[in-house]
């Protein structure tokens, strides 16, 4: 007995983000839900990035800095390594602009952002320190050094994103907008940086993702809407959606708990890695284009297996 | 809410003297116009004066012209099947029809017709014996013309039950019958067919008939309108139907939602 | 669920001889649909369609069980495509695999029950173990099947296509509802008469979704759980999607929960490919490991993922400890939302502070609408310090509430008789809130 195909009629699409000085990188362009090649197109594979910190990260568990051991101190060297383990991106966090730690200027930022994006051949996250005053000061002059580049910055927030915004659209870079784990504030953000002009494909949407375990299924949600809204026409939901998955996977006491403080979970650094794998790959499933993550085993393994959802299922 | 543009209909003097003149200008306007204004349909209607033998060509010049001005599929609008064909002839993209009753005479013309072209068709929940009063007799007239519809394989999502709304000053009492026929018409099928009014209807020789048309589309809405013919060039009813799509969870709230559900 | 007018139409037989007393057969229809007549008012209507309206009345996806007692696990029951649109019901049975030719078979399930996990208060495990017949020796099969039922208080999954074998493993294992894997093409028939021997459910297994619907129209039996065949990540996401679409459309053979396979031959691939199962409707998921490094990701993704999104997760409102905490370490109050405590307790740790958290109990709701619904009181604050004895535990009598409540400091102070500090609006700034303003 042959089985009716059940095909959803999608009217429209999510946005195409390019990205990198040569246009290397492609996210967004779906014309149906995560992986389900027989409705619609998926032109673009979700892209992974690999996290390099303009000073030594103080609270990284050692699994994590194993890795990274010879470069943590020099992030020009680190981004190099991301880039050889696999990264699609390298996403660069300048956390020495937060007051709490070195309280860099935004020229000492300008001038690592410069070194970073001119040491390896691949598109640039450039992430500021989160504290909101700050970011906006830091991204008119790091936006400036980075000129031509093509790059992705942020994050901008309900506060801080005129600025952000201006320096992108002067430089010719795209922004992440965030908002707290809510789709209505995410949309809003949206329109007032359209509204400046920004064109929509230029916007990413972070929705503020938690781990597994912590939350995962609040963004998942708003990410399942987020995508059918961008299907069904909402222009200002139909951005491509950016999950920091490596920063919340490694807070998690799953991923940071050694072997011998709960034998009963299983070895850590499977353990972690897979924390790190399975927030990535869940936030695949609700739409996420953008997975910015801390090991390079996760990298590895996130891209075997979207090499494998990016195979056809069309029936 | 898809919103049907009423405004391309003979019945208007400048579409009447557009379609005496063969002057496609005003019909260009509110293609145009009413595109801008939301519009998902153009209603086309010849109007009552040009003679049945005209109708078929005048049908086609007026679904042509409004195509070519607007990217907007047309609701063909008329009570000769013979302009309805051929306006359906020259239609590109997804037609609708306007309309069928749920006499089967009629039924059988414009339902193999809607399968035929691949056409969307509202049925109207009457018959030859004129528009019945209660939700149940025009509940029962619509399933007539489910089932037709079902039996020719229009699917339910092509079909658009009009339950009939009559002029309030006349007809007062019709209002909530309207009302709860919406709500039943759900229960018809599964998928259920969608529902449409012709809005202005409910307002015929009232005052205040931006403000009657208004509050009955949202009445409307919330009991399961999923369209409506209307006049959009009515900033109120856009902005009241922008709310009205947030309230009800069809549209994702956000503080600028007027303007999103213009832009769209 | 009701059925439509038009789903009776179809079924009645179209002759209007008003024997029912309607003047037409769809009046009738209508009248049915709302409830106003019943079908035995028409004589004339037919066994199957009364059987088709039976079972369209049915709900899109059937309650299947397995097992017996304590253990059983039901699967089905399912209404949505979208976790947002309602809720996910029944969350996905983990059954973790033993095969007939592992050579300590107790050994292996002792592993298996041992994948019990405590999360802030809620007890998870897997739910099943599954007995796979590699050997293809049917004595053996049965040997498995009881060296694991007298090991473990799980249900069963018995894998095998010899029916043979199956029959010899039900011989020991039949009484306890196990599930049958299973049947297929070229089993159908003696699968089947096996399962109803023991009023057991079976796995449906087709070549592909056409084919597994054949099979399913064919069974003659209600209680079956589906595979489509495929095992291939993507082509499983796929069939799953049609499956719960197609079933919530009531196209009743699919009208059943699935069961999936993570065999991958990548063991880590394996398990990333049990994620997207449990996230995306799958009834079972087989897994081939037993370690917890494997299984506890998917045992918490299993419980995010089946959160009713209508009712606020709560943790148990108890004293917790983060790191070790000494005499100084900060007290911070917060409600017992899920989200919120996970928020709180994630940023002190990402601070790496030692510290105190009473989560009042709100029922589960944040702090600014706990506030408003007046459950995050300072009445309630005080009975929780005063109860934790949080008092005995550090040398200070201080205490750290969320910014959004400022509003209760005063009170607070007043009831409890210990100092308020009012913390940051956001848990994110909470490192820096201890780096300033924490001196005990």
């Amino acid at each position: 007995m042959a089985v009716t195909i059940a095909k959803e009629k999608w009217t429209s699409k999510v946005g195409e983000m390019v990205l990198g000085a040569d246009s290397t990188v492609k996210v967004g362009g779906e014309s149906a839900l995560p992986f389900l090649h027989f409705e619609g197109e998926i032109p673009n594979k979700p892209v992974l990035a690999l996290e390099v910190w303009d000073l030594e990260p103080v609270d990284w568990p050692e699994i994590l800095k194993k890795p990274f051991a010879d470069v943590l101190a020099d992030p020009v060297a680190w981004a190099k390594k991301n880039v050889e383990y696999g990264a699609d991106l390298v996403a660069l966090r300048l956390m020495s602009a937060h007051p709490d730690y070195k309280n860099a200027t935004p020229e000492e930022c300008a001038a690592t952002a410069k070194a970073v994006a001119d040491a390896v051949d691949v598109p640039l996250i450039v992430i500021g320190c989160g504290v909101e005053e700050k970011d906006a000061d830091l991204f008119e002059k790091v936006g400036e050094a980075l000129n031509g580049k093509n790059c992705l910055i942020g994050c901008a927030t309900e506060k801080n994103y005129k600025t952000i915004t201006a320096a992108a659209m002067v430089n010719g870079h795209s922004v992440i907008a965030s908002s707290p784990l809510d789709i209505n504030l995410a949309k809003q953000l949206n329109i007032l940086m359209t509204e400046m002009n920004l064109p929509a494909n230029r916007i990413a949407i972070d929705p503020l993702v938690g781990a597994l375990g912590y939350g995962i299924e609040y963004a998942y949600s708003i990410m399942e809407r987020a995508r059918m809204g961008a299907l069904m026409g909402d222009k200002m939901l139909a951005m491509p959606v950016i999950c920091f998955v490596g920063q919340e996977a490694w807070k998690a006491k799953e991923a940071k708990s050694p072997d011998d403080e709960n034998p009963e979970w299983g070895a850590q650094e499977r353990r972690a890695i897979l924390w790190e794998v399975i927030t990535a790959t869940t936030f695949a499933q609700a739409g996420g284009s953008i997975f910015v993550l801390r090991h390079p085993e996760t990298v590895k393994q996130v891209k075997v297996q979207l090499d494998k959802m990016m195979e056809s299922n069309a029936y | 809410m898809i919103l049907i543009g009423e405004r391309i209909n003979g019945m208007f003097k400048d579409i009447r003297e557009a379609i005496q003149n063969k002057d496609p200008e005003p019909v260009r306007y509110w293609a145009k116009r009413q595109y801008e204004m939301c519009a998902s349909y153009l209603d086309v209607n010849t109007g009552p004066t040009v003679e049945a033998a005209d109708q078929p060509a005048v049908m086609e010049w007026l679904v042509k012209t409004a195509q070519e001005a607007a990217p907007l599929p047309c609701c063909i609008d008329s009570t000769n099947p013979d302009a309805i064909e051929a306006g359906l002839k020259v239609h590109k993209g997804k037609a609708m029809i306007n309309s069928t009753t749920a006499d089967q005479f009629k039924m059988d013309i414009y339902i193999p017709m809607a399968a035929k072209y691949n056409a969307a068709i509202i049925g109207l929940a009457m018959n030859e014996k004129g528009v019945p009063k209660s939700a149940s007799d025009r509940i029962a007239l619509a399933m007539e013309i489910v089932v037709n519809c079902d039996m020719h394989g229009v699917p339910m999502e092509d079909l658009y039950i009009d339950p009939l709304m009559l002029p309030c000053n006349v007809a007062q009492e019709h209002g909530v019958e309207v009302l709860e026929t919406l709500r039943q018409i759900k229960t018809l099928a599964d998928p259920a067919p969608r529902t449409t009014m012709g809005l202005s209807n409910s307002s015929q020789r009232c005052t205040n008939r931006h403000l009657i048309n208004r509050t009955f589309l949202i009445m409307s809405m919330a009991c399961g309108l999923d369209s409506a013919i209307a006049d959009v060039d009515d900033e109120e009813l856009l902005d009241a139907v922008a709310a009205a799509n947030i309230l009800l969870n069809k549209d994702i709230y956000c503080d600028s939602f007027l303007k999103t559900f213009r832009s769209k | 669920m009701g059925l439509t007018g038009l789903e009776i139409f179809k079924q009645l037989p179209k002759t209007n001889c008003k024997d029912c007393g309607q003047p037409t057969c769809l009046a009738f229809a209508m009248q049915l649909a709302s409830g106003k007549a019943s079908l035995d008012q028409c004589p004339h209507v037919s066994d199957a369609a009364k059987e088709a309206l039976d079972s369209a009345s049915a709900p899109p996806v059937a309650l299947v069980k397995v097992g017996k007692g304590a253990k059983e696990v039901a699967l089905g029951n399912e209404t949505v495509l979208f976790r947002h649109d309602k809720r996910f019901e029944h969350p996905t049975g983990i059954a973790i695999s033993v095969s007939d030719t592992d050579s300590d078979i107790p050994a292996k399930v002792a592993e298996i029950n041992k994948l019990v996990f405590d999360r802030v208060g809620q007890i998870h495990s897997v739910n099943l173990v599954a007995v796979a017949n590699a050997s293809g020796d049917a004595a053996k099969f049965a040997e498995a099947a009881k060296a694991v039922q007298d090991n473990t208080e799980f249900p069963l999954v018995l894998i095998s296509e010899d029916p043979a074998a199956m029959e010899k493993a039900l011989e020991v294992a039949g009484d306890n509802n196990p599930l049958i894997c299973g049947a297929n093409a070229s089993n159908l028939e003696a699968m089947v008469e096996l399962a109803k021997k023991y009023d057991a459910p079976v796995v449906i297994k087709g070549a592909d979704l056409n084919e597994l619907a054949d099979l399913v129209q064919k069974a003659g039996y209600k209680k079956l759980f589906l595979d489509s065949g495929a095992r291939e990540v993507n082509k499983v996401l796929a069939d799953q999607t049609q499956i719960r679409r197609q079933a919530l459309k009531k196209f009743r053979p699919f009208g059943y929960p699935t069961i999936t396979f993570a065999d991958n031959p990548d063991p880590i691939q394996a398990v990333v490919d049990a994620g997207v199962y449990i996230a995306k409707y799958a009834g079972i998921v087989v897994l081939n490991t037993a370690d917890p490094a494997d299984v506890l990701p998917l045992i918490t993704l299993r419980l995010n993922i089946y959160t009713d999104p209508q009712k606020p997760i709560a943790v148990e409102s108890k004293l917790y400890e983060v790191g070790n905490p000494g005499p100084n370490a900060p007290v911070f109050v917060t409600t017992n939302f899920s989200l919120t405590y996970f928020c709180v307790q994630g940023d002190i740790e990402a601070g790496r502070i030692d510290a105190y958290i009473l989560p009042v109990d709100t029922d589960g709701i944040s702090v600014l609408t706990g506030w408003a619904a007046g459950k995050f009181t300072p009445e309630k604050i005080t009975e929780m310090v005063n109860e934790t004895g949080i008092a005995d535990k550090v040398s200070h009598k201080k205490l750290i509430i969320p910014g959004g409540v400022a509003v209760l400091s005063g009170k607070l102070q007043e009831l409890s008789g210990w100092e308020v500090l009012v913390g940051p609006r956001e848990s994110a700034g909470i490192p820096s809130f201890i780096k300033q303003r924490w001196n005990a």
